[in-house]
């Protein structure tokens, strides 16, 4: 039987292996916030354990509970896939109807601030650790910094989900447990969740700017193609003007450029939300720990 | 063994029910294992449901905005998820109860009932 809470929580990650590992993580700090606390108002008698585990469950019970439960709660959006369309064209510009797309292209516009927001506390938060570790305060720095990663990884997570539907953690980790100062550091220090983390903060920047720049780019070409009729021929203006020379388009050319408008941003709506997919499993592979 | 699968199943739909019941007597948020022991105290019989199935029901009722909760940190331990009932879970509760009622009076009706053989 289980000796210890430690115990029991490797043996439960045993039983769920396969599992998504998001509803690990939940499960693991659902079980361990219940033994503890079982464990805290047992009597001090040193076989409280297998009593509480009795009437917990065991992994493989507790395992299979979470397994029925997550089979029934799908993540949010992803219950609404694309309705399957006759036509190409319709299936082409269905993608309008799909939350998913609407989602992952609101994600990338968010992505440009949080990207910005993200590199900065982490560079400063790494450069103020290091440097201020030469002095005693230093360290209270550094632990506070480590905890905030921790939790924008788990706002991170809520936002991947929200927007891009990947299953991320409903929880955020627990803190290390240890009171002393240095031992708490040097337990987030060692786990692979922290550093992956910072690092994602980082890349966060240049992904945040990809999408902007290119979502903006497509955008304003787009929406150029759908003007060009309207300017033209209300405003008089003319598609290119070198000093005093004017060029202005043919009117039959006028229905190949909104076509052409409306197709590349509809396209545009395809790749984001492609490449939506894409970052929640990215996010999902560098923000979510291995508890080992 | 089949029993124990019909138990489970029983288990899965009820302990919903049970959950937001609980939730909605209670004045303060309450955190998984004071609702597990308060789930001990009023039963008599032994135990059918463990409790470890009850934080991914929990859980489930949060993502369908029946609950709502937030972590605090414990005097010693881990931090503790508190949940409390929303509006929306009030307002569901009276319905599944007239769910369940119906259920019961026709599974009873069902069992009770002479054979009409």
């Amino acid at each position: 039987m289980f000796n210890t809470v430690e115990e029991y929580l490797d043996a439960l990650k045993q039983e769920m292996q396969g599992v998504d590992s998001a509803t690990i993580q939940d499960a693991l700090v659902d079980a361990e916030e219940h033994l503890r606390t079982a464990l805290e108002t047992a009597d001090e008698s040193a076989d409280a354990l297998p009593a509480i585990i009795e009437q917990y469950g065991t992994p493989e019970e507790t395992a299979a509970a979470y397994a029925e439960v997550e089979r029934l709660t799908a993540p949010a959006l992803s219950g609404s896939a694309t309705k399957k369309q006759g036509s190409a064209i319709g299936r082409f510009f269905a993608i309008y109807a799909d939350p998913r797309a609407w989602g992952a292209l609101l994600y990338m516009l968010i992505a440009f601030v949080t990207g910005v927001v993200y590199f900065s506390w982490a560079v400063t938060g790494v450069s103020l650790s290091v440097s201020l570790a030469l002095f005693i305060f230093g360290l209270p720095v550094a632990l506070l910094f480590l905890l905030s990663v921790r939790g924008i990884a788990w706002l991170e997570g809520r936002l991947v989900e929200a927007l891009l539907g990947v299953r991320m953690p409903r929880r955020s980790l627990p803190a290390p447990k240890n009171t002393k100062l240095l031992e708490r550091i040097k337990a987030l220090l060692v786990d692979k969740h922290t550093w992956f983390s910072i690092v994602y903060m980082l890349i966060q920047l240049v992904l945040g700017n990809i999408y902007f720049i290119v979502l903006v780019t497509v955008f304003a070409v787009s929406l150029s193609g759908v003007a060009i009729p309207i300017l033209q021929e209300a405003f008089h203006l003319p598609i290119v003007q070198n000093y005093d020379v004017y060029y202005y388009m043919p009117s039959w050319g006028y229905p190949l450029t909104v076509l052409a408008g409306i197709f590349l941003w509809t396209a545009m709506m395809h790749l984001v939300k492609l490449v939506g997919g894409l970052h929640g499993r990215y996010a999902k592979a560098m923000l979510i720990a291995e508890q080992d | 063994m089949p029993t124990k699968k019909f138990q489970k199943e029983m288990n899965s739909g009820t302990a919903s029910l049970v959950l937001l019941s609980v939730l909605s007597k209670s004045e303060e948020p309450m955190y998984g294992y004071q609702i597990a022991k308060l789930l001990d105290e009023s039963r008599e019989d032994a135990i059918a449901m463990k409790q470890g199935a009850l934080y991914p029901v929990l859980r489930s009722l949060e993502k369908n905005a029946l609950l709502s909760s937030k972590v605090e940190p414990s005097v010693s331990g881990p931090p503790r998820r508190y949940y409390t009932i929303t509006d929306e879970g009030r307002e569901a509760l009276p319905l599944w109860s007239g769910i369940w009622n119906q259920m019961k009076s026709f599974v009873d009706n069902i069992l009770e009932g002479e054979s009409h053989v």
